[in-house]
């Protein structure tokens, strides 16, 4: 499907942390990507044996859904979703 | 032991006894190992695309893990549809590539593909082994995820020198996969004893969820009117006199009818897919919901619901099917009108008993479901033929019902088959296909005689891809485009090429001796049936649609017999 519409769309923030593995950071954008969001920002630590990912997210979808199919990938420990997502993050891309 | 060993040991040590697979260069000591190894039967199929739809077919007929093997680059590519098709559908399987050594990745080697990157949207989960050490651990892993939660494919690729690496790590214990509890059903329970109208909507879950006799025994004890989607098809037994059959785009009239009545809908294993549904606006508009599913992510993912209950399927069913006992429920007019329903807006269709009559596909299935035992499993392709077996032939199983619902992939039936006749070697295993469809897994046909499977293949050939022209001529103004195939090669000739014995039928009464002929021969053997070009699919919902607005078959002169299916 095509990015929605960044002008209209609402925006998050979602912080995952996922197990670090071949392919993770790939994993989690093509699920984001693939339910209909944009991601405006990305920051990626490292703790220990997992990523600790920070994004913001632009997309008309219920962002709950989103993070129901992000807690169902095998590697992915915690997803929080902040809303709306902070100003300054949400221009930041 | 090195890792290739290791994986074999880990089949052994989980039973799997059958895998799908084909050789090449850097699955190669796996193959090795498998020359050694008596316990696991390594069914060589003719195409990578038919391991991995074969394995599919094994396990959904057996609901066991289902494995194939390929090797990297185009082994890899070539599963990819297979292995798509499972995940859709929720089937537990095993992928196992080799890829190139650990040292060449990403040199753009001889048959180097990216496999991990370009299946990360076709499997639960998938691995890039970097360490033969890890092989024990990461198959344990691997095949417990596919076949709990909501199962699927769970992708394992391992470069050459990894595979051929001794491996010094014990083997782990076996994952013990936690049981669900069950959930409080009391809010569920007294919106269904308000509703006036439930009605049961049940869908692939069930099975997947090996809930088939706790869903057959609630559907009885609630006596509520029920339909099911192309993969609920089956749950409810041949026999449950409240079953409406399916719904949807293809739906019985009684179905869709009921769904657009109810004031509770009572989903279970249900992903509320768009085909079922049509046009989710105007699909029943006057319920509410409670749904009951094993995946989260299901719940409120295309509709609120008004009560989710998440967990194990048949716990869930058998707790609802006691309170059922002790206290049925109150819903006679409403059971009454559906079953007027389902006299009045079943599938129906015109046999035409003139015997010299051309052969339609409804008739033709109906004739099947009739002459076959109960415990034949049919494994059709998509297109026409796939939903006149959905519409006409009468399944007291869910597993004895292959189709590709999610994915749609012609080229299905025979490989799933295949598959299925080795998941269960007594069973009467008949691939229900199209001629278009067939011609995509054609090669397997060689398959077949290798092992002299007894599978039985039935083509109903209309000389085009007819689901396509359908809709041409329903929606797009009857401009046919790139439909015909008119050139088809004969089929009774190909499958003598592969030594299958075959047989031709183009009238109405030639259709009983035709079944009844394939079914006796101590073998496998083809029938080849030739159908009108013409013939549509009724009813239709125009994709998009809402279920209400479903197209009935325009009325023919005809002094054929109505004959009530449904």
């Amino acid at each position: 499907m095509n990015p929605t519409n960044k002008n209209a769309a609402p925006s998050y923030t979602l912080n995952c942390r996922m197990a670090q593995e071949a392919a993770a950071i790939e994993r989690l954008c093509q699920v984001v990507r693939i339910r209909g969001f944009r991601i405006a920002s990305m920051a990626v630590e490292t703790a220990g044996d997992y990523f600790d990912i920070n994004l913001t997210l632009e997309g008309s979808r219920p962002v709950a859904m989103l993070q129901n199919q992000l807690e169902k990938l095998h590697t992915v420990a915690e997803v929080v979703v902040k809303q709306p997502a902070a100003k300054l993050a949400r221009h930041s891309a | 032991m090195n890792g290739a060993q290791h994986i074999l040991d880990a089949f052994h040590r989980h039973h799997i006894g059958t895998v799908f697979g084909y050789p090449g260069g850097c699955i190669m000591p796996l193959y090795d190992a498998l020359v050694d190894d008596v316990g696991v039967e390594h069914v060589l199929c003719r195409h990578e695309q038919a391991c991995a739809l074969a394995a599919d077919g094994y396990a959904r007929a057996s609901g066991k893990l289902g494995v194939c093997i390929a090797t990297s680059g185009p082994g890899a590519t070539n599963l990819i549809t297979g292995v798509a098709n499972a995940h859709r559908d929720s089937i537990p399987m095993l992928v196992i590539t080799g890829q190139v050594a650990s040292g060449m990745i990403g040199t753009d080697a001889f048959q180097e593909t990216d496999v991990l990157g370009m299946t990360l949207g076709i499997v639960k989960h998938s691995y890039l082994v970097d360490s033969a050490e890890d092989i024990p651990a990461i198959m344990e892993e691997a095949m417990a995820l596919a076949q709990s939660g909501r199962p699927g494919p769970v992708w394992i690729d391992i470069p050459k020198d990894i595979l051929l690496t001794d491996v010094k790590t014990p083997t782990p214990e076996q994952t013990q996969t936690p049981s669900a509890s069950t959930p409080d059903l009391s809010e569920a329970l007294a919106m269904l004893r308000e509703a006036k109208r439930p009605l049961l909507y049940s869908g692939g879950g069930v099975s997947l969820a090996n809930a088939e006799d706790s869903f057959r025994a609630f559907a009885e004890a609630s006596a509520m009117p029920g339909v099911a989607t192309l993969k609920g098809i089956g749950n409810a037994g041949k026999h449950n006199p409240n079953d409406l059959g399916m719904l949807g785009m293809h739906g019985s009239r009684a179905a869709n009818r009921a769904v657009e009545e109810c004031d509770l809908l009572f989903i279970v294993g249900a992903r509320l897919d768009d085909r079922a549904t049509g046009k989710l606006d105007g699909f029943a508009p006057n319920a509410r919901t409670i749904h009951i599913d094993a995946d989260a992510a299901e719940i409120n993912k295309l509709r609120a619901t008004d009560v989710a209950l998440r967990g194990d399927l048949s716990g869930i069913l058998t707790a609802f099917t006691h309170e059922m006992e002790a206290q049925p429920l109150a819903i006679d007019d409403w059971r009454t009108q559906c079953q007027t329903w389902r006299t009045t807006g079943g599938f129906q269709a015109a046999d035409n008993e003139e015997p010299l009559a051309p052969i339609t596909g409804p008739a033709f299935i109906r004739q099947l479901s009739r002459i076959t035992p109960d415990n034949a499993i049919i494994a059709c392709d998509v297109g026409q033929h796939q939903m006149w077996v959905a519409q006409h032939y009468h399944f007291n199983h869910p597993r004895h019902h292959l189709t590709s619902g999610g994915l749609g992939t012609m080229g299905y039936g025979l490989p799933a088959a295949i598959g299925a006749q080795f998941a269960d070697r007594q069973s009467t295993v008949i691939n229900v296909t199209g001629d278009g469809s067939f011609m995509m897994n054609a090669q397997e046909l060689a398959t077949i005689r290798r092992y002299n499977l007894p599978l039985k293949l039935i083509i109903l050939d209309n000389q085009c891809l007819g689901m396509v022209r359908q809709q041409q001529e329903l929606f797009y103004n009857n401009r046919e485009s790139q439909i015909d195939l008119d050139d088809n090669p004969d089929f009774v000739a190909m499958a003598r090429a592969f030594d299958i014995p075959s047989l031709h039928i183009e009238r109405t009464d030639q259709i009983r001796r035709g079944i009844e002929t394939i079914l006796a021969y101590d073998g496998p053997m083809l029938l080849h049936v030739a159908i009108s070009r013409e013939e549509n699919v009724w009813p239709i919902v125009k994709p998009g649609a809402s279920n209400k607005e479903m197209i009935d078959e325009p009325k023919r002169t005809t002094t054929a017999k109505k004959e009530q299916v449904a």
